[in-house]
């Protein structure tokens, strides 16, 4: 089976149902094409009172638009009936398709999705053959909206009584997104408001700043934030009422209190774990277990050399010194009885934990020892809790051991602590709503004050002033040129190529052999430039090849527009598009003719320049 | 067609039909005689009539001499009024008895060209120019529903009353065409258009322009630089409001409305979006008139969604021949089944879609 259905069979099929005339949106403007090429040797002609018909809508437009008249596809459009309409043609030979589409000359158009909203003609039928769509370098899902929109084309007020929306798989296709979209409800759209910097200057010189705060305000983005807002305040009267039941306490702040309270008693135990094992007699004698000290064990008595602690539980011991002389390691548990009988024993910090004198010495007095030697009374607190007892003595800060209302505290600690750690975060979120757009206003500000076009006070200074009617993309680089003087005798030609690469945002590939010097020259100083403006804008493209292009189209009047698209691989519409924002730019350039009379000059001039052949004839 | 018929039709078949009709549908069915296969199809048929049906009804019209093509499904309700057909085979046209999925000839009905009418406004776009005399209005109602009647006529009002208007719109294509169109109504001198690179007209009173146009005049305006043609603003109508949410562009309309004359009334043409409320809401708390909202979902022109595969069979995309709002997992089993088979053969196997 093949991946997609062939157009000419696509046709061949929507015809003989009767559901055209259709718009078949394809995924690329590739597909576009290639659709139409298929068409080539395709037998299924319209009957020739038809294609007269095609004929003559086709002259009509060509009278008003005479670069219809050389398209490549016109053959294929009179023979079959059906067109390509995407953002690679011209405007007019859309116009033309648009116009015979509307007198129902056509049976297909096919157009891709991206251009969707920019498609203003109905149909009887839409085929969708995909549902994603290529959005900045990347494919994503349709959404709800955008489907209907496609959707929507379909059906034609007055023409039909229904419409028709196609799905036809191919391996662009998940079912599922198509689905949702034709049944679903449409998404809420959400604002983009962003602050540039034209905006900031032209806020600042029609209104003092104090007011500013009041503007910003008004826009849909606040009223969505407030929203928003709104919704976690409500959140957080809510939570006022769930805190209700455990409040007032003996304290007035119970939950920080006991957290604290609750952190240093988890602390405590582990600091303390060694002895809690230990019965209180053991630690108790444990203290007298110095080294020289003699020591009754299970066999027999010995002299205690060290004390210590074994590694991994902790254990309290003792190195030993036995009666014949042998040293050994004994839990202190072993020991029976501890003698009031020290001898002096000099430590050190390895076996045999003493100096050789005092060992034998220590061997000599254990052989010496008498029988019987007296006891060491040791008293053992009884009924005294160490634990609590530690817990009080370090933390004499805290009440809550003590305090009446300490089970309750503990009880409700987690339910208590988590609801208020939510009412902080909402507070919080709340505070940074209501204020985030004032913030990223002052912001723009401080950028705008560093630049030199704001005074400290926030007035416009000079420079500001005219910086203001600069209200496109890239504005800051583009009023930093013009202060930097980098147009200071650059002729239309140069000043329209630099304003080209700078208006030119798509990374279609286009390739242009050569260009000028001066233009590269001048490119090169726009690029450093920009990289350093890059903290406070993102830097453009700035792509030569487009640039060259347009000095190009100005910088030889002879030159035609099928010679201009010769030099280039972008398509006839790309170049179009291009050349109509670079004409956009050039006219807000052409607004400084008060401050910066000799560039508006070089601008006006460029602008007759670029308006000639196919740019004159459109609207 | 009851279960009888189709399955003397089905005994009619040579065996080669009857296995390519099995495929997909009857496990192993190559390995059934034609007395089993046509067991096996009946017991099929329970799940899907509608698209058994279809399916042999294509077949045995492959089979006929292609000089016949008037027994395709589609033309049985096709405009040209065709003779009823005498086949045996009844045209698909009756959804079967206790059959759930709407069939292609029932889903294909009431295609054509409806009779000319003469134009009566929907309510909602009478309702939408009452509310517009004394409030802000924003309209969103689905494509195609005729949002332009509502902008003509809002401005043809305005007119009258010596006021100026202005229309916006997102692309400059557009605005040409919305040029071409309004000049045509109103006459060429009424009408004038600013855009980034064309200037005609200027003082028309009534204007069209890219929203970014109106926002910079409105800069202009704000900052001391009157422009006579804000004085007598009456009406700013903004289309395709829905571009509000764009990413790069949408701050240039909230900053036209927030900007825009007090005077003036505002008209936002917006197509279906899910939160239009939101902005009429919007629209009431910054400016001193209320905003009404005028919505409406229902299509003027009905929609179907049918499915087409890529040997050329059309079937309904879902259950219904209308579109089921709200249910997108009731699709046509025989579009289901169509296009799991497509997937099944088109993709490697234990390779994740897309």
């Amino acid at each position: 089976m093949p991946p997609s259905i062939h157009p000419v069979d696509l046709i061949a099929s929507l015809r003989q149902k009767h559901l055209t005339p259709a718009i078949v949106f394809l995924t690329s403007r590739r597909a576009c094409d290639e659709a139409m090429e298929s068409f080539d040797h395709a037998d299924i002609v319209l009957p020739p009172a038809r294609q007269d018909a095609i004929a003559a809508a086709l002259e009509r437009v060509i009278a008003q638009y005479p670069s219809v008249a050389e398209h490549p596809l016109i053959p294929t459009v009179q023979r079959i009936g059906v067109a390509a309409h995407h953002a690679g043609h011209l405007p007019s030979w859309k116009i033309a398709i648009e116009e015979l589409m509307r007198q129902g000359c056509l049976d297909a158009v096919f157009a891709t999705t991206t251009l969707a909203a920019g498609v203003d003609f109905p149909a009887r039928t839409v085929v969708i053959t995909q549902s994603s769509i290529r959005k900045a370098r990347d494919f994503t899902d349709l959404t709800v909206g955008e489907v209907q929109q496609i959707a929507g084309r379909a059906g034609r007020r007055g023409k039909d009584q229904v419409g028709f929306a196609v799905v036809t798989p191919s391996p662009y296709i998940d079912l599922g997104v198509l689905t949702k979209g034709l049944t679903g409800h449409p998404e809420s759209i959400d604002s983009q408001f962003a602050i540039s910097y034209a905006m900031v200057l032209n806020l600042l010189k029609a209104h003092p700043h104090e007011q500013i705060q009041g503007i910003l305000a008004k826009s849909f983005a606040q009223f969505q934030l407030n929203r928003r807002a709104e919704s976690l305040e409500r959140k957080l009267d809510t939570l006022h009422v769930q805190m209700e039941p455990f409040g007032p306490r003996v304290c007035t702040d119970w939950i920080t209190q006991w957290q604290t309270f609750d952190q240093v008693r988890r602390q405590r135990p582990q600091r303390h774990q060694v002895h809690r094992q230990e019965s209180p007699e053991l630690s108790a004698r444990f203290h007298f277990m110095t080294p020289g000290r003699v020591v009754g064990l299970t066999r027999g008595r010995g002299i205690v050399l060290r004390q210590y602690r074994s590694k991994g539980q902790k254990n309290p011991m003792i190195s030993v010194l036995r009666p014949d002389g042998a040293v050994t390691e004994c839990p202190a548990t072993t020991v029976a009885d501890i003698f009031d009988r020290v001898f002096d024993c000099e430590e050190t910090s390895a076996f045999p934990w003493c100096s050789a004198a005092a060992f034998d010495e220590l061997c000599y007095q254990l052989t010496e020892l008498p029988t019987r030697l007296p006891i060491l009374p040791i008293l053992v607190p009884k009924d005294s809790e160490p634990l609590s007892d530690a817990i009080v003595q370090s933390m004499g800060d805290f009440p809550c051991p003590t305090c009446p209302s300490r089970p309750a505290c503990q009880k409700d600690f987690t339910i208590a602590h988590r609801l208020r750690q939510e009412q902080h975060r909402h507070i919080k979120s709340i505070q940074a709503l209501r204020a985030s757009l004032w913030h990223r206003f002052q912001e723009r500000v401080e950028v705008l004050q560093k630049f030199g076009y704001l005074s400290p006070s926030s007035q416009l200074t000079e420079d500001g002033e005219w910086a203001r009617l600069i209200r496109i993309d890239h504005s800051l680089l583009i009023t930093e040129l013009i202060r930097a003087e980098a147009f200071t005798g650059a002729d239309p030609a140069l000043l329209t190529g630099i304003m080209a690469s700078i208006a030119h945002d798509d990374d279609r590939p286009g390739a242009f052999p050569r260009i000028s010097t001066g233009l590269s020259s001048l490119l090169g100083q726009v690029r450093k430039l920009a990289e350093s403006l890059s903290p406070y804008e993102d830097p453009p493209l700035l792509r030569a090849d487009v640039a060259a292009l347009a000095e190009r189209w100005i910088a030889d009047p002879n030159l035609t527009w099928i010679g201009l698209c010769r030099l280039t691989t972008m398509a006839e519409g790309d170049i179009y598009r291009l050349l109509a924002r670079t004409l956009e730019f050039l006219s807000q350039i052409h607004t400084l003719r008060a401050t910066h009379p000799g560039l508006a000059d070089s601008a006006s001039k460029a602008i007759a320049l670029i308006r000639r052949g196919v740019l004159e004839e459109l609207p | 067609m009851t279960t009888d018929e189709l399955e003397q039709l089905l005994a009619q078949q040579p065996v080669a039909v009857l296995h390519r009709l099995a495929r997909g549908r009857v496990h192993r069915h190559f390995r059934a005689g034609k007395r089993r296969l046509i067991e096996l199809l009946l017991q099929h048929s329970s799940q899907n009539l509608a698209g058994l049906e279809s399916d042999l009804q294509t077949l045995i019209a492959e089979r006929q001499p292609p000089a016949q093509p008037a027994r395709s499904p589609g033309r049985a309700a096709g405009r040209a009024p065709a003779p009823p057909s005498k086949q045996p085979l009844p045209g698909g046209g009756e959804p079967g008895i206790g059959e759930p999925a709407v069939s292609l000839a029932a889903w294909l009905e009431g295609l054509g060209v409806p009779a000319p009418q003469p134009f009566v406004p929907d309510p909602w776009q009478n309702e939408a120019l009452r509310a517009l005399d004394d409030s802000d209005v924003v309209v969103s109602v689905p494509t195609g529903s005729g949002k332009t009647y509502v902008a003509v006529e809002a401005a043809r009002r305005a007119m009258e009353d010596n006021r100026t208007v202005i229309y916006t719109s997102p692309l400059k294509a557009l605005s040409n065409t919305k040029f071409t169109e309004f000049s045509r109504i109103f006459g060429s001198d009424k009408v004038g258009i600013l855009t980034g690179d064309r200037q005609e007209n200027g003082q028309a009173p009534l204007l069209i322009m890219t929203t970014e146009i109106l926002r910079n005049l409105l800069y202009d305006a704000a900052s001391g630089e009157i422009d006579v043609r804000l004085d007598t603003l009456g009406l700013v109508i903004l289309d395709e409001s829905q571009y509000l949410a764009d990413p790069e562009r949408g701050v240039v309309w909230e900053e036209t409305i927030i900007f825009c004359p007090s005077q003036a009334r505002l008209l936002l043409l917006s197509a279906s979006i899910g939160n239009p409320q939101d902005i009429a809401d919007w629209l009431s708390s910054i400016r001193t008139t209320p905003c009404r909202l005028v919505r409406h979902s229902k299509r003027t022109v009905p929609l179907r969604a049918g499915y087409l595969h890529p040997n050329g069979k059309l079937v309904p995309l879902f259950k219904t021949a209308a579109i089921p709002h709200g249910h997108p997992t009731h699709l046509h089993p025989e579009a289901k089944r169509l296009f799991i088979e497509y997937e099944e053969e088109t993709l490697p196997s234990g390779r994740p879609r897309r």
